[in-house]
């Protein structure tokens, strides 16, 4: 079966591009690094994609808010083609920068569970870490089990890098956060890595630098009511292996025991990527 | 054209937070011990376009404020609105650009604007302008406005507009306005008259800044006296007997200290009153560093490129190779240090974008020397206090590498009072690219021909920026020039250095460099060597306001410009390339074989000088050294009173505590290490991922465990009794650095990085001939051990002229080199970190402590407290490098065979500082003997700064094969690893240290942590 061809946007200070790309090839996709214009001006279609990557970066230096400027030309120019793509049932993920310019598209978190597809309102946003600091740092996230995301299933935690100023992730109120919870759509968390596995998730704040930036809940990635768009300010792809993760010197590196590609050495955030992969080809 | 004001400010409520003010609060606190109740922020924008009001307010909320957390208003002061502030602020302050200096939010504001107004006809023409105001809510008595809007910005490319409590209660509000270019007026190139008495060529070298001194002003004046030279000028329309203000100030940058490096070059005399040596040095560079490099370069197959292109760049592997480069940025930090250290990164970027035919950046690292963040000395005019020069730089650097998504994987901070005067801010970025091109061509050779067309890619060129090369080679003085003082704007970079490096691929660059020093005249002129001839149109050159004259734009050193040629048949592909990325790419000059380089203004010729006159006319300088040892008061620790039941333990806390020593975690944080999923080794290490790190690792590859090892060493502190010896030691930590993440020793490259007083012997530098003495010194010493190491210098940099001020007041900073050494690691997986990974770990020592305690940090640290009296006594020394790197190559191939997991370099603080740092990055105790290891005395063994020495950890069940596989070097079993939470560290039965680990934690990290907290 022909891999599934993954959209990787770059330009404009997009500059995850790279790591992104890799990370799917290495689980059996197909990725391209495509630039953002190429689909704007119509040289490109993300009708002859499956999956749409927008990775981390400082699009347009993040001035006027993170993802803000680059979320208004996806807005404006591609509102056709990202709803077509969702509506089709297709995988987006944004990571970091990626998940901001998602949340001020409007993409993430979408309308509802009753009318699940796009309507390119923004609802959330991204704002200063209450630390006032862009930091690089490493966190611990866990998963709603019971969330509609495709992106994170069977992933119960794991530890990747933070690397943001502005991941607070804020809605104007309670009630829409509960929307959204009841939807399992508050799909990652900061935990405390010392709480067992499978009950870190919790609403009530956590203390820096366990939650790095003063997150609502302690909210790391959301997605919307379909599952199939994904966005979180956490990095996975930086701890493609265990190689990347601060413990490997200490020999104790969490991730799979074993895997296809990179032996005893794959690391805990390359499932979030075959997930999408395998989604793909299941429902081809 | 209309002005319209939007302003935007944070929503207030249940867990929404004015990020923005609370920053400016905490450093009021943090920085000046000031406590403000309450800081507010309001951020504004100029809109200067020629659309209604009416149309701009309603589209607010689609770019200039976020509705879900911010409130807007158009045309109306925040501040004027009770709904929004309902109190009154005891101070408000404004603070925009002043007009013509870089606003890059005003720039993504204009390109969001013509977003939302696509088509709107006068969208082209609009401009947006940024500010901030600050308004402060309970404020201590005695804390005046006009200070605190100088803590807020910097006059010399910021305006303040301020209302005190009076003028609050007033309502009168701070209202910046839009900050108008004034009209440039453009000046025809001018016939400078150089028939004129030494004095007054003096005088002109001196009020144009043009930094020339009497034997080549006078070079330059007899080349016009040359018959067939004004022939050949009459012939092409120019003024034939005297220079085109486009010529001398061409020659000026091109001859600059900046770019021809005259003191490296120049022939020494040479005595040394010790010896009785009296010798001639004919170039410094030449004999010490090119000479031992091109040496090395004969007997390995993998140095590729070294010294004429931007970086050095070495084979890493069959299919990549990699390249590096460090520049030093002082001068522009000096006065603005947050956009001089931004310009320093995205600078260095630039080099290597512009190596071979365009490499990838792929990872930054910083190393910074300023003054004490604490001094409450005097300060000299117009200087900052270190506190600021740290802010700044380090903000500069943050904004510049994280913007640029490339990644900080090494550096250092190094404090003495010396570099109050002159900060030192070092930048270096490393690259790769691909061995062949698509096309087949080697990428690391440039392949110009005659007839190729010349593009000016990325920035416009504007009157920011004049001067810089020439500017950086004067000494700072109370006049520095605003001009030579720029912002970079790291998103116009990032698009360009995407487009480069697609039309790389594409096969589309025949060759390429950087406009950094002395502009399109550096750029263009040094390309032109390779075909031997340009002509360039600067009509075609876009520019950033109109009026600016010829010479402006051929020196003009605007950031965000690379020069690339392109062959004509690929221009079209190369125009579209630039199109897709939004990407102004201009053709302005072509590729000649006429031997000229040949400037025109339209029609009009402004500059024809030879390229061999421009290149190789600088007359050789010829200068004095002499070397007498410098005798400063002996360090004698032995006469210090030490606690009897406490020892030598409050020491070690009062070490880990040194800014020198003490954690840079906060800051080091800010820094994005981990951008393109390659970094192995971080800069902090262990269990609680704050332990230190030693060197960079890298696997740049995905998927791929072959890795990259970056480090650096620098130890101006031994310059105080011989910078020979200074230098030795920079290089020797480098390498140690390395090794400990296990190099491959084989495999690696060094960069040499100068940073030195003026070394000229004049009025203004009475003792030039001893600091040119140490120059040279420093450079025996580094081609000695470089030599011994087999360790080429690939690219290095100098920078000549780091004093301030004259005569009693004149500072100058401590002769400083950094070493930087990148290389091959063959397998990351089998690396090492510092922190101690478990109880029942052995710990060693590799190498031999000396009686080495001169210059040491504990003799810094006890002469400043007033306890000793000197520093005085025998520096570290190497004297057999060739027997230490086969100590290092055991070491690391233990590393890399998987045996050694723990290791750390052993210098400032010597074995107690290495053991402590060792015990915090484990969270873990030690008890650690150093009897046994020489026979040097108690305060050697525990402090001393001997170099070649490592702290390695061993698992018992290792151990045995360790020991083997260091068979025939030097090492000594020191001690366990324990549980305990304590290190303890004795002299046989004598217990010299016993310190808890967390309180060796808290002396460690508390002292550089400047951000106030999150509260």
């Amino acid at each position: 079966m022909a891999a599934p061809k993954v959209a990787v946007l770059f330009g404009f200070g997009i500059n995850c591009d790279h790591e992104t790309a890799a990370v799917f090839n290495l689980v059996g996709g197909d990725a391209e690094r495509v630039h953002v214009n190429n689909f704007i001006l119509g040289n490109r279609s993300l009708d002859d994609f499956e999956i749409l990557a927008v990775p981390g970066g400082f699009s347009f230096g993040d001035h006027l808010g993170s993802g803000r400027l680059l979320g208004n030309r996806m807005r404006f120019a591609l509102r056709e083609q990202l709803h077509a793509f969702v509506a089709a049932g297709k995988p987006i993920i944004g990571i970091c920068n990626g998940f901001q310019v998602l949340v001020k598209t409007g993409l993430l978190p979408g309308p509802n569970a009753q009318t699940p597809l796009p309507d390119f309102v923004q609802r959330a946003s991204l704002t200063l870490n209450d630390s006032g600091r862009y930091e690089d740092r490493w966190v611990t996230l866990e998963f709603d089990a019971n969330s509609p995301c495709i992106w994170t299933k069977g992933i119960q935690r794991i530890d990747c890098p933070v690397r943001h100023g502005e991941g607070k992730f804020v809605m104007p109120s309670t009630t829409d956060f509960d929307a959204l919870a009841a939807n399992n759509q508050l799909t990652a968390r900061y935990v405390d890595p010392s709480k067992p596995i499978g009950q870190g998730m919790t609403d009530k704040p956590l203390p820096f630098p366990l939650s790095p930036n003063g997150s609502m809940r302690n909210i790391a990635g959301i997605c919307d009511a379909t599952g199939l768009v994904f966005g979180l300010m956490p990095h996975p792809e930086a701890v493609y292996a265990k190689w990347l993760h601060p413990d490997h010197t200490r020999k104790s590196a969490p991730g799979p025991p074993t895997s296809d590609v990179l032996g005893e050495w794959e690391g805990e955030g390359l499932q979030i990527f075959r997930n999408a992969v395998e989604y793909v080809l299941g429902n081809r | 054209m209309t002005i319209t004001r939007v302003e935007v400010t944070p929503k207030q409520g249940e867990g929404m937070r004015d990020v923005r003010g609370d920053v400016v609060r905490r450093q009021l606190m943090s920085d000046h011990n000031i406590k403000v109740e309450e800081v507010r922020s309001i951020n504004g924008f100029l809109i200067n376009s020629e659309l209604e009001k009416t149309e701009i307010a309603e589209r607010v909320n689609d770019l200039f404020s976020d509705p879900i957390i911010e409130n807007t208003l158009t045309d109306t002061l925040f501040l004027s609105s009770t709904e929004h502030f309902p109190n009154t602020p005891a101070a408000a302050i404004t603070i925009g650009f002043k007009p013509g200096v870089t606003d890059n939010p005003g720039s993504a504001a204009y390109d969001g604007f013509k977003t939302i107004f696509p088509h709107h006809e006068h969208r082209n023409v609009a401009s947006i302008s940024t500010y901030h105001t600050y308004v402060f809510f309970g404020l201590p008595d005695g804390v005046s406005t006009e200070w605190l809007a100088s803590t807020l910005h910097n006059n010399l490319i910021q305006r303040a507009v301020t209302a005190d409590a009076a003028a609050c209660s007033n309502g009168e509000w701070p209202a910046i306005d839009y900050p108008e270019k004034p009209p440039q007026t453009l000046t025809p190139p001018q016939r400078m008259d150089l028939e004129i008495p030494d004095e007054e060529l003096i005088s002109l070298s001196e009020s144009g800044l043009l930094a020339l001194n009497l034997e080549e002003m006078q070079t330059i004046q007899s080349h016009y006296r040359d018959e067939t030279v004004r022939q050949e000028r009459t012939a092409v329309g120019i003024i034939p007997d005297a220079p085109t203000d486009v010529e001398l100030e061409c020659l000026a940058q091109t001859w600059s200290e900046h770019c021809k490096h005259k003191i490296f070059a120049s022939k020494i005399h040479h005595i040394d009153t010790e010896t009785g040596e009296d010798t001639i040095i004919d170039s410094i560079f030449k004999t010490h560093i090119m000479k031992p490099t091109h040496d090395l370069q004969k007997e390995v197959d993998w140095l590729l490129s070294v010294f004429h292109d931007n970086s050095g760049v070495i084979a890493w592997n069959e299919d990549w190779s990699v390249c590096m480069k460090a520049e030093t940025h002082n001068s522009p930090s000096a006065l603005d240090p947050y956009g001089g250290a931004m310009t320093g990164i995205v600078g260095v970027n630039r080099d290597i974008l512009g190596t071979g035919l365009g490499a990838r950046p792929i990872a930054n690292t910083d190393v910074f020397c300023f003054g004490p963040p604490d001094w409450e000395g005097e300060l000299p005019d117009n200087l900052f206090h270190p506190s600021r020069v740290f802010r700044g730089v380090h903000a500069g650097v943050r904004v510049g590498g994280n913007e640029s998504g490339i990644p900080t994987v090494n550096g250092a901070i190094v404090f003495d009072d010396r570099y109050i005067g002159k900060p030192l801010v070092y930048c270096g970025t490393i690259g790769i690219m691909p061995r062949k091109l698509p096309d087949g061509r080697e990428s690391h050779i440039k392949t110009p021909t005659a007839g190729d067309i010349v593009y000016m890619v990325g920035g416009r060129v504007g009157y920011d920026g004049i001067h810089g090369a020439t500017f950086s080679s004067l000494e700072l003085t109370e006049e520095s020039p605003s001009s030579a003082v720029q912002i970079g704007d790291p998103i116009t970079q990032k698009k360009m250095v995407d487009m480069v490096l697609e039309a790389r691929d594409a096969g589309l660059i025949s060759c390429i460099t950087d406009n950094g020093a002395g502009g399109l005249s550096s750029s263009i002129g040094e390309m032109a060597t390779y075909t031997d001839g340009c002509e360039i149109d600067l009509a075609k050159v876009p520019l950033k306001q109109a009026g600016l004259s010829a010479w402006e734009i051929l020196v003009s050193e605007s950031q965000e410009r690379m020069t690339i040629s392109v062959k004509p048949e690929d221009c079209a592909a190369f125009d579209a390339m630039a199109q897709l990325h939004e990407v102004e790419a201009t053709p302005v000059a072509t590729f000649t074989n006429t031997g000229m380089f040949h400037v025109k203004y339209g029609e009009d010729t402004v500059a024809y000088l030879s390229i061999d006159f421009l290149h190789d006319g600088v007359p050789q300088l010829q200068l004095e050294s002499e070397w007498r040892t410098p005798t400063p008061e002996l360090f004698t620790p032995e006469a210090i009173p030490l606690s009897e039941q406490a020892g030598h333990s409050p020491l070690l806390l009062r070490m880990l505590a040194r800014p020198n020593i003490a954690s840079k975690e906060s800051w080091v944080r800010q820094y994005d290490h981990e951008v393109i999923a390659q970094t192995v080794v971080k800069p902090f290490v262990g269990v609680e991922r704050d332990g230190p790190g030693d060197a960079g690792v890298i696997a740049p590859i995905h998927g791929d465990p072959h890795g990259l090892v970056i480090s650096c060493g620098i130890a101006p502190r031994y310059s105080d009794l011989d910078a020979g010896a200074m230098a030795a030691a920079s290089i020797d930590e480098a390498v140690r650095n390395a090794v400990c993440a296990g190099i491959n020793v084989d495999k690696m490259a060094g960069l040499d990085n100068f940073c030195w007083p003026d070394s000229i012997e004049s009025v203004k530098t009475p003792d030039g001939k001893f600091k040119l003495a140490q120059l040279v010194r420093a450079n025996r010493e580094l081609e000695r051990v470089c030599r011994a190491y087999k360790l080429p210098c690939v690219s290095g940099k100098d920078s000549m002229k780091n004093d301030y001020g004259t005569g009693e007041k004149k500072i100058s900073i401590p002769p400083t080199l950094l070493y930087s050494v990148f290389g091959d690691q063959p397998d990351v997986r089998f690396t090492a970190t510092s922190d101690f990974k478990n109880a029942g770990e052995k710990v060693y020592l590799v190498g031999i402590s000396k009686e080495e305690l001169g210059a040491s940090e504990i003799a810094f640290m006890l002469r400043d407290s007033g306890e000793a009296t000197g520093i005085g006594g025998q520096v570290p020394l190497l004297p057999n490098p060739e027997i230490n790197i086969t100590t290092y190559r055991a070491l690391s191939t233990a590393i890399q065979a998987g045996l050694i997991r723990t290791a750390h370099d052993c210098s400032e603080g010597g074995i107690a500082v290495a053991a402590a740092e060792m015990c915090i990055g484990g969270r873990l105790g030690a008890g650690i003997d150093i009897d046994g290891t020489g026979d040097a005395s108690v305060w050697s063994r525990l402090w001393g700064e001997s170099l070649g020495r490592f702290l390695v950890g061993v698992q018992p069940e290792d151990e045995a094969d360790f020991i083997e596989w260091m068979a025939g070097h030097p090492i000594t079993m020191l001690g366990t690893v324990t549980d305990s939470e304590n290190l303890t560290v004795s002299d046989g039965y004598d217990v010299l240290i016993d310190v808890d680990t967390a309180a060796m934690v808290e002396a460690w990290q508390h002292t550089l942590d400047m951000t106030g907290g999150v509260a």
